[in-house]
Formats: structure tokens, sequence, C-alpha cells
């Protein structure tokens, strides 16, 4: 027989009576001033306990108990394992600590790996012409803003389409593609994949290229962004961190909300420089197959590089992508074989 | 409702929050890691552990509310708003036309969301065991949200303190606590005063925040090199503390507003937030939340909550004891499950 002091509310009036609960004999009394109520014990809920926060014991017929003596509570209702395994941890502060590190290390397993990984498998069973749209209109706002026809003479495009065929014959796994030739003296020497199979190589950089192989080797890094899906897969990995994000800050004020987009622009930085190296990693594979020196990969990094200096930050290309000396060592690497 | 035995003077009622952020941010860390690997599932529950700490340890009268909603239910809610976030996401990017009919559709389903939401919450909250209550239509709201944003388009802006006094007033004004009704009445033309007083505050501080920027990035001084390159982020610093400082006199004067003018049977509502001090603990949460990278969230939550409810206070004219809505079981069985399970739960 175990007696605890509570409040009691009958749920039909605002009216609190002080009164003691009685547990024992296989029922629950409730007794206090005109206050005598018997309730079987298996049809009483107790709220799961958070912190010291006030307990509630929900009575059959809408009335309820508030209790301030936690452990006295838990001592009494035998309910779920996981309940007081649940408030040990939300209790200690050595758990606090250890769930810190491990909402740390998850957030990176999260963003690190699982994202990417969903995101792939995602976009891989999205079929390419989903992108179309969305190609049509990056390339109509380009054409409008930045870029000219392209100057070159129909035989030289011929001659460039053809070699590109030729290389994009042996690449593996490769959606629908075309390549397309502008002028923009605004964007300079660059070439870029747009969702939807569309490369867009500027005659700026057809004639920065000291020969067609590294025009090539340009071309199969861009092959690389189109044959891992890198378009939609940026804008799946952008909505679900975006969701992690706002999970994570949620219940704050929309004043604090503004500093959560910061990892938001890091978090783009970083998938991009992933991109930028799988598409690397492939670009120079399909050079191999098609007998081109991954040298001349090399090569054309270094005249991009040096021509965009003193430029501001470019599109495409050479955006976000990772240090020129990595990817230098990763052209190495593959000429030794 | 039934009237009290006597009329005695007025007593002041102020409700105070007993917990502590040490103890919110062990739930709070505990719940986070619980959600994030179950990939966003225990969300809802960790959603419902976090309010029922904070209705919890709020107390009026020597009292405390309670939060008691099912996290099955509010699970099934953020698995339809994901659902609907990701294919708004991804079709906006891929067919950007689509982003139109999104968002008529959207504008067309709002009033019956916020309805929903609000309702949902007040249905699952309740103070000395009697839940509160929504009576709001989606017609009501969707004549406040729709109508006068409308009028707010048209009109350039010059509808805005309208509209956002009748927003408040429609959202205060339809609570109930059982039978008791709130009722507010704002005065349209204090809010077209305050509203003009932050805009003026706003040019005020632009402007000099304007001649900053010219200083450190356009002027010949300092191409001249006599200003640092650090320099340049001073204009971007200080707009965000302009923003706060506009933004928590907002905050802070419209609550004021909102609850002085709000009243229920036998008692009324006084509030009496100090802007300066709200902007102070605004800016300190955000400098507080950047520097900890998140983890001073919960004590920021807490602080916030701890100073606002500190400043409100519920005057009872009369002693009134209020009464649970008898209709309000009856709806509970058919309505409920529907209502729930179109909670969107947004975040209205």
């Amino acid at each position: 027989m175990s007696v605890l002091k509570a409040r009691y509310f009958d749920g039909q009036r605002s009216i609190g009576h002080d009164v003691s609960v009685v547990l024992g004999g296989g029922s629950l009394k409730i007794v206090g001033q005109d206050i005598d109520l018997l309730f079987n014990p298996h049809r009483v809920r107790v709220a799961p306990r958070v912190a010291d926060a006030p307990r509630w014991i929900y009575l059959p017929g809408g009335g309820a108990c508030v209790l301030e003596d936690n452990d006295a509570v838990d001592a009494l209702s035998r309910g779920s394992r996981f309940a007081p395994f649940l408030h040990r941890l939300e209790s200690r502060p050595a758990w606090a600590a250890l769930a810190l590190l491990l909402v740390v290390a998850s957030l990176w397993v999260l963003i690190d790996r699982g994202v990417p990984f969903a995101a792939e498998q995602v976009a891989l069973r999205i079929p390419p012409a989903a992108e179309n749209d969305l190609g049509r209109h990056t390339l109509a706002s380009l054409d409008r803003f930045y870029m000219q026809p392209s100057q070159l003479s129909a035989p030289r495009q011929k001659m460039l389409t053809e070699e590109f065929n030729a290389l994009a014959a042996s690449a593996p796994d490769l959606p629908p593609h075309r390549l397309i030739f502008r002028s923009s003296p605004r964007i300079g020497p660059n070439a870029f994949a747009l969702p939807g199979g569309t490369i867009v190589i500027t005659d700026q950089l057809v004639t920065l290229a000291q020969s067609d192989q590294q025009v090539m080797a340009v071309l199969a890094h861009e092959l690389g962004h189109l044959a891992h899906r890198h378009a939609m897969r940026s804008l799946l990995q952008g909505s679900a961190t975006a969701l992690i994000i706002a999970g994570v800050t949620g219940d704050v004020t929309s004043t604090t909300s503004l500093a959560a987009s910061a990892p938001v622009v890091l978090l783009h930085a970083k998938y991009s420089r992933d991109f930028e190296r799988e598409a690397d990693r492939y670009g120079i594979e399909l050079l191999r197959k098609d007998n081109i020196s991954p040298r001349n990969f090399a090569l054309i990094l270094e005249r991009l590089e040096a021509a965009n200096k003193g430029r501001g930050s470019v599109p495409g290309f050479l955006a976000s992508h990772p240090p020129t000396k990595e990817r230098e060592a990763l052209v190495r690497e593959a000429d030794g074989h | 409702m039934a009237e009290g035995e006597s009329a005695s003077p007025a007593r002041t009622l102020r409700p105070e929050f007993t917990g502590s952020g040490g103890e919110y941010f062990r739930v709070w860390v505990v719940n986070l890691l619980f959600s994030l690997v179950t990939l966003g599932i225990y969300s809802a529950w960790a959603k419902v552990r976090k309010k029922k700490y904070l209705y919890g340890n709020t107390r009026l009268d020597g009292d405390s509310f309670d939060y008691f909603a099912r996290p099955e239910t509010i699970l099934k809610g953020r698995i339809i708003a994901v659902a609907v976030l990701l294919v708004y996401a991804l079709a906006g990017e891929l067919h950007p036309e689509s982003r139109f009919a999104f968002w008529a559709l959207a504008a067309l389903a709002a009033p019956w969301v916020i309805v929903r939401s609000l309702l949902f919450n007040a249905r699952n909250s309740a103070w000395r065991g009697l839940r509160f209550h929504f009576n709001g239509t989606a017609g009501g709201a969707a004549r406040v949200f729709l109508g006068l944003t409308a009028v707010t388009v048209v009109t350039l802006g010059l509808g805005y303190p309208w509209f956002a006094a009748r927003r408040r007033r429609y959202v205060l004004g339809n609570h109930a606590l059982g039978t008791s009704r709130f009722a507010c009445e704002l005065p349209t033309a204090s809010f077209y005063w305050l509203y003009l007083r932050a805009l003026l505050m706003w040019i005020g501080l632009l402007v000099p925040l304007g001649f900053l920027a010219y200083l450190t990035v356009f002027s010949p001084l300092s191409r001249a090199a006599i200003a640092p390159a650090v320099f340049a982020f001073a204009p971007v610093i200080g707009g965000y503390a302009a923003y706060a400082v506009v933004y928590g006199y907002l905050q802070a004067r419209t609550a004021n507003l909102m609850w002085n003018s709000t009243y229920g049977p036998g008692l009324r509502f006084h509030s009496d937030l100090r802007a300066r001090k709200l902007i102070g603990i605004y800016i300190g949460n955000v400098l507080a939340a950047v520097a900890s990278a998140g983890l001073l969230i919960p004590w920021a939550v807490v602080r916030t909550l701890k100073y606002r409810l500190s400043c409100l206070a519920v005057i009872v004219e009369q002693e009134m004891v209020h009464e649970a809505d008898p209709a309000f079981a009856r709806v509970g069985a058919t309505g409920q499950e529907l209502g729930d399970f179109f909670n969107l739960d947004l975040g209205i």
C-alpha cells in the first residue's frame, strides 16, 4: 500500500483538488475532501516521464491527476522497460555528453555517406529525360545573358563533334547526350554539362587548348558528370541536407535560422568537390580507353588555371574544384599504369 | 460556465517556467540523437517529449500545463509534409513552371492547414485538466490570410499592418479553454503607428549602414587600403544586427498590443515585454547558437520562454470556473482522426 500526494482534476471543471492517490489491493483510490474514487489500475494511463516535469496520470472517464514526485510514480507504475531507460538517458550528464558525441558522429555519417548514397540510388532510378526541362531553361538563360553563337567554322565544329562522338562511344553508362558550341568572352574558356545531357563548350576553351586531345580531355570529364547523374544528385542532396538542417535546428526562432543557412552553403561546396573528383576519375578512365594520354588533362588544367586567374568566380568547369595539385597527382597515377 | 461564489478583488497571476536550460539540454540532445539515427522517424516522439517538458514546467496559479498529442499522429503529418516538400522542391527545380501551380494549390489549402494546425495544438494542450479549443473555420482563415494578403499586395504593402492585426485577432480570438472563449479586440490604428515607427527605425539604421558600406567597399578610402578587408564584413554584420533590432522591436510591441487587448470570461491578459530586453535576448541567442554550433539552442529556447512568460500576466477580475465543452467529446470520435491526419505540422 502506497500513498502519494496529488492534484486531481475531473476534466469537466477547472477546479483542482488536493488528494491522496492510494495504490494497493488491486485498485487505485483517489481520496480527498468530497472525493472518493476507485479505479482499476490497468485502465489508468501514466504519462511518460520527461526529466522532472510534473507527471500526469490519465483516468478512465476523462479525469486526471498530476503528481510532483516522479520517482515515486516510477516505483509504482511497472510500465514498459523502455520508458525508464529513456529517462535515465535524458537525465544523466554523462549520457548527454555521449549523446552529443554520437549526434556529431551520426550527422557526419549521414552527410558524408548517407545522403550521397541515397541520392545516387534515387537518381539512377529517375529517367534522364526528367532533367530535360531544367537543362533547356538553364541553356536559355545562359544564352540570353552570357553566351553568343559560336564563331568556329562549321567544318571545325563537325570535326570536334565527331571526335567527341568517338570518345562517347567507348563510354560506359551514358544517358543521351549532345555537344554544342558557344562563344562567351564573359565566361571565358570553359565547358559544362547541363542537366538533360547537353555539354556546352566555349570557343575560348577550343582556342586555349593546344590540341584536340586536350579538348577531349575536358569533354571526357564532363561526360563523367553526365554518367554519374551529378545534376540530379546535386538537387536531391540539396533537398536532403536542407531537411536535416531544418530538423536539427527546428525549434529555434526565425532570427537564429538566418545562421542555419551557412552550413547549407558549406555542404554544397563539399558535395560539389566530391562530384568533380568522381568526374575526374571517370574522364581519365575514358581517355585511356580511347588511347588519349591522361597527361592532356593535366596540361589543359594548368592552362585553364592560368587563364582564369584574376577572373571572378566562374560557373562550371573550375567552380569548387578540388585543388589542382590533387588532380595532377591523379593524372600522374593514371599515367603510371 | 458557472460564476464563482464571490466577486473578490482582481488577482494578478504570473505564469512561470520552473524548468532549466541544463535539464532541457539533456532531453534535447538525447532526442536529437534518436531522431538522427532513426532518420527522422523518432522526431515525432521527440517533439512530444520536448513540448511535454516545456508545457509541464509552465505553471499558472500553481497548476502546470500539459501537452499530450499522440506521436503517431504527428508522424503521419510529418510524412505527408516531407513528401509534399520533396515533390515541390524537385518538381520546382526540374520544371520551373510547376511552382506556380504549386503556389496556387498551397494558397488554396493554406486556410485549412492553418485551422487544422491550430486546432491540433489547442486540443492537445490542457490546463487544470481542461483542453484548449480552437473555434476558427477555414472560411474565416481564408478571409484573413488570403483576403488580407491580397489587400496587402494590391495596396503595395500599405494594408500590411491591418493584416498583421487581423491575423493575431483571428488566432487568439478563436481560442478557448473548454467553453470559455477568448476575445481579442486589436486596435488597427495602433498597429499602423507601430509599423510606421519600425519603418522609420529601419531607415534610421540602414542609412548609416549604407554609408558604412560605401566607405568600406566602394570609396577611394577603401581602395587606398585605409580600411582593411575585414571591415568589408562590417556592413553585413551591421545589416543582421539592424534586422534583429527591428524584428525584436516588432515582436515585443505586437505581443504587448495583442495580449493587452485579449480577454476571456472574468479575466484579461497583460503583457509588458520590453523591446530592448527582447532584442538583447535574440541577438544573444544567435551569437550563442552560432558560437556553439547549435549546442546552446535549448538554452536559448528556455531563456526566451522564461522572459516571455515573466512579462505576461493573467488578471482575474472575477473568479470563474471554466468548463469542458460537451460537444467536444463528440467531435473527438469522428473528426479527430481526419483532422489529425491532415495536420501538416508546417510550423505555423
